[in-house]
């Protein structure tokens, strides 16, 4: 098993080096919205001193962790895998006899990775250098204790995101259900500002869904802004949603296998 | 009347072509409203946390955003849909049937597909400017939006200007298939005042990507902020791009020698 992985991943990172500047430019489109919140938030913040006791170091240093974290947990499996299931070509993975989300589509989503964290340091290096984030909150314990959340991070989202892919096998397009799943994402996982600053209805429900895992919690954790108790509770809360993203992927993958028609094919 | 004719035509194939899928369009539509939903509680957070964004209030912000509504709508209507199209005629060659067609080829290109149910947008986009302006408290004079309009068409006339040298960078690098990724990248920073940014961001994007000329600099008019001559200056600036476009995109066609033959 071990071997099959280490094959696909060098099949689609061979793949993917190929079309690199593409990724830079992906890259690029994914970039700005972070650098936009992060510059309108530290005006507010550097304006008045603080907003609700956050300074403008707190910004630029959330943000600019958000751009690493977020890079991390993300998936693009739709984007894969969305096109297999609308033009048929997903027919020739089924024959092959294993799991073609589990293993070729998580090895693209992870040399995807691999490859724009490359670009992406001598870009962060630069906004570093503009933006003079003061990181001395973060030391190596935190890293290593937010390394499983954003492993756990990723687990569900990509476990989602081939889930919502899935429906794809019913409706041939899954686009618009994606694009109002990426609305919830922006909403309670800490995206546009750190949940603190969202109005408290929306941070309660925040609370007990997974996606504040994507981005807020590890954050947090790297810089040092959460306590023992929040931690392990985000870890247990991690695992329990991790169970359930793996029992709605199973069943949505192997109920929608068979509904699966290969239209285009 | 020949060229609005032939508008006319464009838009009607385009309407058959999305008749075709109503569901998507009724979709799309609720998703656009989810957005805009959303858009409107990221200036709520904001504004509860602070009463000025850049020396702008909250009216002046919800009237940027129907600005810059606009500006997205002329984006996801024509430019992108187009660029798609054009980019794909560049590599197969069906470029050709454009350029031997009777009808100027800037045209053809710029025109030939339109997402019809972004014509909604513009709607919405101009609810929000008059709903905007009227919550800021003031009454925007007739100068004032004379002013306002002048300068949002040719913020609009320099986009597209950059958008055909863009585009016609692909006669000389066939291979620039992300000819538009730029303008699509830096749109998102059209939501807020350029005068928030840090100077390097202000700088690119009135100068080298200007989606300030367009969202920013019009309201600023609207707010009775800018002198006659600065009018007249952004309008200049508008009609010397087009120009330089209109020659960039000359040459372009003249080494073009089609992908197919």
């Amino acid at each position: 098993m071990l071997r099959i992985y280490q094959r696909l991943w060098q099949v689609n990172w061979a793949e993917q080096w190929q079309y690199r500047a593409n990724l830079v430019m992906y890259l690029l489109y994914w970039l700005v919205s972070p650098v936009v919140y992060l510059a309108v938030w530290t005006a507010i913040a550097s304006q008045q001193g603080s907003v609700n006791g956050l300074t403008a170091n707190d910004f630029v240093t959330y943000y600019m962790t958000l751009l690493i974290v977020d890079q991390l947990t993300s998936e693009i499996t739709i984007f894969v895998a969305g096109y297999r299931i609308q033009d048929g070509t997903l027919s020739n993975e089924l024959i092959r006899p294993i799991h073609p989300i589990l293993t070729n589509i998580l090895m693209y989503n992870l040399a995807f990775k691999a490859l724009t964290l490359m670009a992406l340091l001598p870009v962060w290096l630069v906004l570093g250098l503009l933006f003079r984030p003061d990181f001395s909150s973060v030391t190596l314990v935190n890293v290593l204790i937010a390394l499983p959340v954003i492993g756990l991070g990723f687990a569900i989202s990509f476990l989602f995101g081939a889930a919502l892919t899935c429906v794809a096998f019913w409706t041939t397009r899954a686009w618009a259900l994606h694009e109002f799943y990426s609305a919830l994402v922006v909403l309670f996982s800490g995206q546009f500002v750190p949940l603190t600053l969202m109005p408290p209805p929306i941070q309660a429900v925040a609370q007990y869904l997974p996606f504040q895992l994507f981005k807020y919690i590890p954050i947090q954790i790297i810089l040092g802004r959460l306590d023992a108790p929040a931690i392990l509770a985000s870890y247990l809360g991690g695992l329990v949603w991790l169970a359930l993203a793996v029992g709605l992927f199973r069943a949505v993958w192997s109920a929608g296998v068979k509904r699966y028609s290969a239209v285009g094919a | 009347m020949h060229v609005l004719r032939l508008l006319s035509v464009f838009l009607k194939v385009n309407v058959q072509m999305s008749l075709a899928y109503r569901a998507d369009t009724v979709i799309n539509l609720l998703l656009n409203l989810m957005w805009l939903g959303w858009e409107l509680l990221s200036l709520s957070i904001i504004f509860n946390n602070t009463a000025t964004l850049g020396g702008w209030g909250p009216g002046e912000l919800i009237a940027l955003l129907g600005v810059f509504r606009l500006i997205n709508t002329l984006m996801a209507a024509l430019i992108w849909p187009n660029t798609e199209r054009f980019n794909a005629s560049v590599r197969d060659g069906s470029l050709d049937y454009v350029l031997l067609q009777p009808v100027p080829s800037l045209f053809q290109v710029s025109f030939a597909r339109i997402t019809v149910w972004r014509v909604w947008d513009l709607g919405l986009a101009v609810i929000l400017i008059v709903a905007g302006v009227s919550q800021s408290g003031q009454t925007a004079t007739p100068l004032n939006t004379v002013n306002f309009l002048i300068l949002a068409g040719s913020g609009a006339v320099v986009i597209y200007s950059l958008w055909v040298v863009l585009i016609a960078l692909t006669f000389w690098f066939t291979k620039f298939d992300n000819n538009v990724t730029i303008l699509q990248a830096l749109l998102d920073t059209g939501r807020y005042p350029a005068t928030v940014y840090p100077a390097w961001l202000r700088l690119i994007i009135t100068f080298v990507v200007p989606i300030a000329l367009a969202t920013t600099v019009p309201l600023q008019a609207l707010r009775g902020e800018l002198t006659a001559a600065q009018v007249a200056l952004f309008v200049a600036v508008a009609g010397a791009s087009l120009l330089v476009a209109l020659q960039v995109w000359k040459y372009g066609v003249r080494r073009y020698n089609g992908a197919s033959s």
